[in-house]
């Protein structure tokens, strides 16, 4: 026979359990998942405009604007984009159009306008400069959570806090990074890359967050990188979601003639 | 000469102007975030020239201005002059986009105007000067003055038969301008099977080859390398050019295949009165391009019918030929990329070529083989493009190097030189006629 006391704390430890269950944490794949579904599919498809503030180890600037236009082929899978510049003078009218694969290179093409050229872009490229920028092309459309190992470091009282090292470590050029993802909006708002002797040289950070037709969206970003001095800012504006881009907009034809009809801001966009 | 250094020391001004005007950090470097309402200035909203509220659209100009200079290293040869490319250049760009019964419609007009210290004149090049429509919703229609490119190859060019530039590009001049524009309608059929691009050009329209003025050449009738004084102007027909492209992307591989109706771009053929002509040519190609091991395949072929000479004969005009390239480009390490291309053009009917030309010992191999490299290396965040590209010919025992190093300094300010040095064992090969118009070449660009 349990007496009164043992059966109050077996009753009370009952009544914890699923209370416990709630508050320990998801487990590290599904925090991955959602946090890359927060990142980049926010929506089936989605416009914003960017403004880029580039500044080298000498604090010299440079800009960049362009418009990215996003579809989702499928949630959490592959992913057309493309990036239309609009700023500086030289960089006006050149494209840029990503088809983003899982479980194969992603296949990427630039389009020089002065040439007429359509330029397609190896998959070795993707971790250098987009754009002069210390953002990479591979931070443009995403990393696949599957090129990485992903493990538990921490639950803070914002974040889940986790390690990824990289399946195959001579195609990128750090050890390892670790992210910070908000609890609540499963988006990552900060990013440090270790290099070969562990010393953290590369971070990227969210400024703001704004929540968007309802999903939460990074407004303000940067990316600092010691290796190479300096940083660069990102802007975000006129975002919108679900605005019913068709396929057939992420192709050649898009490069050489952008699709205004999508490009332009839309009466209810922020 | 007096003139072109007045605009250059205004140009300079400009420079150090743009220099001073460069601001403090605006957002401190330890707390990106926490400056910008402290200094009550962040970095999106000075110096854009606009608000982020204007939408772009209507019309906008930009544009920018060039100093070239360029000169011959060693011997001047035949060409009495050491000054390869002299010049200011002026560009303007304007672009308007609006609406024309229910269809978006876009203009645009890209022009160059120049003083050339070689050719002593002024000079004016309308690059562009288009309108862009689409009749039904699955045409795009481009009509007007364009440059037009297509095919896989670099620098190499088997089914792109659009007029290219090849004084400029000696000359060390940006690559664009390698390409030459030509007044043509551009049709494209997209949504298909297949997407299908037509370009009617009603005036054929040649490359600019060498004429003598700023560069010598191997003349097979003298035998000898010449710079004909007045500079040579071959007959160009007064025909239609054609050409075709029907494409596809499948799983990241693209496949094209390729028709031109045109002549030779290059006057390579002499007409009756023993001037300088270009011949009918008619083409047919393929190509695709697809990745591999990190890095890009390539692979083209073309076949060039020469019509006016269809057993190879004649003397007078060009031989029919197969053309083939395969190529593979990756990044080596962070930067770092490498390109290596292989070309081999196959004249056909050699033998007839040899036995009725009057200068056999000059006419081509049977098999030309092209070995090609690119190197290129990004430094800073491309701030700093440093190049080299090498031609080599293991049959013709030539080559021809352009190493090139450039600097951006802002978005305004990009600083280039490079050099363009040819060389061979023969004054009659392809690159090896070239030997004397070796030369290094700087640029500055101002962009507005």
């Amino acid at each position: 026979m349990m007496n009164p006391t043992t059966k109050l704390l077996s009753l009370a430890a009952m009544l914890m359990l699923p209370f416990t269950a709630v508050q320990s944490a998801p487990d590290v794949d599904t925090i991955v998942e959602r946090a890359n579904l927060a990142a980049y599919y926010a929506g089936d498809d989605g416009r914003t405009e960017v403004r880029m503030v580039i500044y080298d180890a000498q604090g010299r600037e440079q800009r960049r604007q362009f418009t990215i236009l996003r579809r989702d082929v499928a949630d959490g899978g592959d992913q057309e984009f493309l990036v239309v510049f609009s700023r500086p003078s030289d960089v006006r009218g050149t494209t840029f159009l990503v088809k983003k694969h899982i479980g194969r290179d992603d296949d990427r093409w630039l389009y020089l306008p002065g040439l007429d050229l359509v330029k397609r872009i190896s998959a070795g490229d993707k971790r250098t400069s987009f754009v002069g920028a210390h953002y990479f092309y591979e931070d443009v459309s995403g990393r696949s959570p599957e090129e990485d190992e992903h493990e538990f470091v921490e639950e803070t009282d914002e974040y889940y806090v986790l390690r990824h090292v990289p399946k195959e470590p001579g195609l990128v050029e750090f050890r390892d990074y670790t992210t910070w993802i908000d609890k609540e909006t499963w988006l990552p708002m900060r990013i440090e890359y270790r290099n070969a002797s562990g010393d953290t040289y590369r971070t990227i950070e969210a400024g703001a967050v704004e929540t968007i037709e309802g999903f939460p969206t990074v407004t303000e970003s940067r990316v600092q990188d010691t290796s190479l001095g300096g940083y660069t800012l990102m802007q975000f504006r006129y975002i919108d979601y679900d605005i019913g881009i068709p396929a057939d907009i992420f192709s050649e034809r898009s490069l050489r003639r952008p699709p205004l009809e999508w490009l332009e801001r839309s009466e209810g966009g922020d | 000469m007096r003139g072109l250094l007045a605009i250059s020391l205004l140009v300079l001004g400009l420079a150090t102007a743009g220099l001073s005007a460069q601001e403090e950090d605006p957002w401190g470097d330890d707390d990106p975030w926490a400056g910008e309402g402290e200094q009550g200035e962040d970095p999106w909203s000075d110096d854009w020239g606009d608000s982020w509220e204007e939408e772009n659209g209507g019309v906008v100009v930009t544009g920018f201005a060039e100093l070239g200079a360029g000169a011959r290293l060693g011997s001047v040869g035949p060409v009495d002059r050491r000054t390869t490319l002299g010049e200011l250049r002026l560009r303007g760009e304007a672009e308007w986009t609006g609406d024309w019964l229910d269809r978006s419609l876009e203009a645009k007009a890209v022009g160059d105007v120049w003083y050339d210290t070689v050719t002593d004149d002024l000079e004016v090049e309308v690059r562009n000067l288009t309108l862009v429509f689409s009749p039904v919703a699955d045409i795009d229609v481009t009509l007007g003055r364009q440059v037009l490119t297509w095919g896989t190859g670099d620098l190499l060019f088997l089914n792109d038969l659009f007029p290219k530039d090849f004084v400029s590009f000696f000359a060390g001049r940006d690559d664009e301008y390698l390409k030459a524009p030509s007044d043509t309608l551009r049709a494209g059929f997209y949504g298909g099977a297949a997407n299908v691009e037509v370009a009617w050009t009603p005036r054929f329209q040649p490359d600019e080859y060498l004429t003598g003025e700023r560069f010598s050449f191997f003349s097979p009738r003298a035998g000898t390398i010449v710079a004909p004084d007045p500079p040579i102007g071959a007959l160009e027909p007064r025909r239609y050019e054609l050409a075709l492209r029907v494409y596809r992307t499948v799983r990241g591989v693209e496949y094209a295949g390729y028709g031109y109706h045109g002549y030779f771009k290059q006057p390579t053929a002499v007409d009756a009165d023993g001037r300088l002509t270009f011949a009918p040519l008619t083409s047919v190609g393929a190509s695709v391009r697809l990745p591999l091991w990190s890095g890009l395949f390539n692979a083209e072929f073309a076949w060039y019918e020469s019509r006016d000479d269809a057993n190879g004969d004649d003397p007078s005009i060009p031989n029919s030929q197969l053309r083939f390239l395969a190529g593979f480009e990756r990044e080596l390490v962070a930067n770092f990329t490498a390109g290596f291309q292989y070309y081999v053009e196959h004249t056909r009917d050699h033998d007839a070529l040899l036995e009725n030309s009057p200068t056999p010992e000059f006419e081509p191999e049977e098999y030309r083989h092209v070995l090609t490299n690119r190197l290129t290396y990004r430094i800073s965040q491309d701030r700093w493009t440093l190049s080299l590209f090498t031609f080599y010919s293991p049959s013709d025992a030539d080559f021809y190097l352009r190493p090139s190093v450039s600097f951006r300094q802002s978005d305004e300010w990009q600083f280039t030189a490079g050099g363009n040095w040819f060389g061979g064992r023969d004054d009659y090969t392809f690159f090896g006629q070239l030997e004397d118009n070796t030369n290094l070449y700087v640029r500055v660009r101002y962009n507005y």
